[in-house]
């Protein structure tokens, strides 16, 4: 088992507003405000938030998955955003992977989720939608997050992230005991756990082509088995 | 309007916003845009026809936010022209302050178009673009069909790639292009990419457009 997260000030991005005016426009700001301007725009590039979800029932009900990690969990960076598809088993396998992939075949996914820490100082999904279809088997998962609840059962969803064994880049595991997740529509419910990895861009290579996707994914599900850590054939995974 | 609201204002004040324009100008940041859509199937034929479908659109994004669409379908058939089963289409996307991207993925299972006159057991469009300090690019990577056969020649065995814009004539029908890629952006600040992998384009017997139908369609884009 992972050692508890300590409690720790997580910093989230700040919003940014958008600026699309014109060098006049910018000028007659700088006219009202002067120096005012540098100082706000300095203070706002900045300003980070700490963003808490209130107190949710914790996630002790989810105990389909043991943790992959032992160690080295992080909560940043706060937001991961992907899309495209697998085909494991790929002909090379990524670091962290098992070898072993019970779901074989097209998978394709999408996803987003926001990191923050709940009252406890836990790193939690705060926002997230993820979508993955298993297409031999015909079968789709959807997991909504919202406010730092699974939109299921009402559920934090663990997750962390970590340095991706390769040291190319960065991974997040998401419902790290488990996250329950729709299946096929309204037919029923699946204890699921993502894991994506950022590895460069771009993030993938056609199918049959041999190693550095390098972009990889794991789709572990308690009944459907699990894809193993694989490289992208499709899309990309961003670490933002 | 504005000019002449500029020359009134005292030199001082001028001087002050001229260097609060300089120092503020290393910071500017650059609004970013990020869309993205997939669909499975759309038929517009004399014979039938049915809207993009299902179809899955990025909501509008702003600041650094990121988002996700996903639908789906059991199947479709407009009378002789398209039936398709096992429609899936995903959109995501999200705006960073170094990095934006968007990613769209549409696929279909066993497809039957114009009564068979094409086949296929799946079709898979990907479009995924990108944008960081380097540069911005769109890729189709990971768009293939599953077990093509246009007008009897079989194209892809298994999961299969064809060449991008691969047009076959389809004799008193019109003709087909295969993996058809649209393009869009300049490369550095933009970039845009709709991957339509069965675009069947109907033709009156003078040449004339008559209809289309589209299988499989995934687009991405992101911009400043």
């Amino acid at each position: 088992m992972a050692p508890p997260l300590p409690l720790r000030i997580r910093v989230t991005e700040s919003t940014v507003q958008e600026e699309d005016e014109s060098l006049m426009t910018a000028m007659q700001k700088g006219l009202l405000a002067g120096w005012s301007l540098v100082a706000a725009g300095l203070l706002v590039t900045a300003c980070e938030n700490q963003t808490e979800t209130p107190n949710r029932p914790a996630a002790t009900q989810h105990a389909a998955f043991p943790p992959h990690w032992g160690g080295g969990e992080e909560c940043t960076p706060l937001k991961f955003t992907g899309g495209g598809r697998i085909d494991p088993p790929n002909p090379d396998f990524p670091d962290g992977a098992s070898g072993v992939s019970t779901m074989t075949g097209k998978v394709t996914f999408g996803f987003n989720v926001f990191l923050g820490t709940d009252a406890n100082g836990n790193c939690v999904v705060t926002k997230g939608e993820i979508e993955v279809v298993d297409h031999p088997s015909q079968t789709s998962w959807h997991v909504s997050i919202h406010d730092g609840a699974n939109s299921l059962d009402g559920s934090e969803v663990m997750a962390f992230t970590y340095d991706d064994d390769s040291g190319r880049g960065v991974c997040v595991q998401v419902g790290t005991n488990g996250m329950l997740a729709r299946v096929n529509g309204n037919q029923g419910t699946e204890e699921t756990r993502l894991t994506a990895c950022d590895n460069g861009e771009p993030g993938s290579q056609q199918p049959g082509i041999s190693s550095s996707g390098p972009d990889a994914l794991n789709w572990e599900t308690l009944n459907h088995g699990s894809t193993d850590l694989t490289y992208l054939t499709g899309g990309n995974i961003q670490a933002h | 309007m504005q000019l002449n609201n500029f020359q009134r204002l005292p030199s001082q004040v001028l001087l002050s916003a001229v260097l609060g324009l300089v120092a503020a100008l290393p910071g500017r940041i650059v609004a970013q845009t990020v869309a993205g859509q997939a669909y499975g199937a759309y038929a517009s034929t004399p014979l039938g026809a049915v809207t993009q479908s299902p179809i899955a659109v990025l909501p509008p994004l702003a600041g650094t936010d990121g988002d996700m669409a996903a639908v789906q379908s059991g199947g479709m058939t407009v009378g002789g022209v398209l039936s398709t089963t096992f429609l899936h289409s995903i959109t995501s996307g999200a705006l960073g302050t170094a990095e934006t991207t968007a990613q769209s993925v549409a696929t279909t299972g066993t497809t039957s178009i114009l009564n068979g006159l094409i086949t296929a057991q799946s079709v898979t469009a990907m479009a995924a673009s990108h944008r960081t300090a380097s540069g911005a690019v769109s890729s189709s990577t990971g768009s293939t069909f599953g077990d093509l056969v246009v007008a009897g020649s079989r194209l892809a065995t298994g999961e299969g790639v064809v060449a991008p814009n691969t047009r076959i004539a389809l004799p008193g029908v019109g003709y087909v292009v295969l993996n058809e890629q649209i393009a869009s952006g300049d490369g550095v600040t933009s970039s845009g990419l709709t991957v339509n992998m069965i675009h069947v384009y109907l033709q009156n017997p003078l040449g004339g457009a008559a209809g289309e139908i589209v299988v499989g369609s995934a687009t991405s884009s992101v911009g400043s």
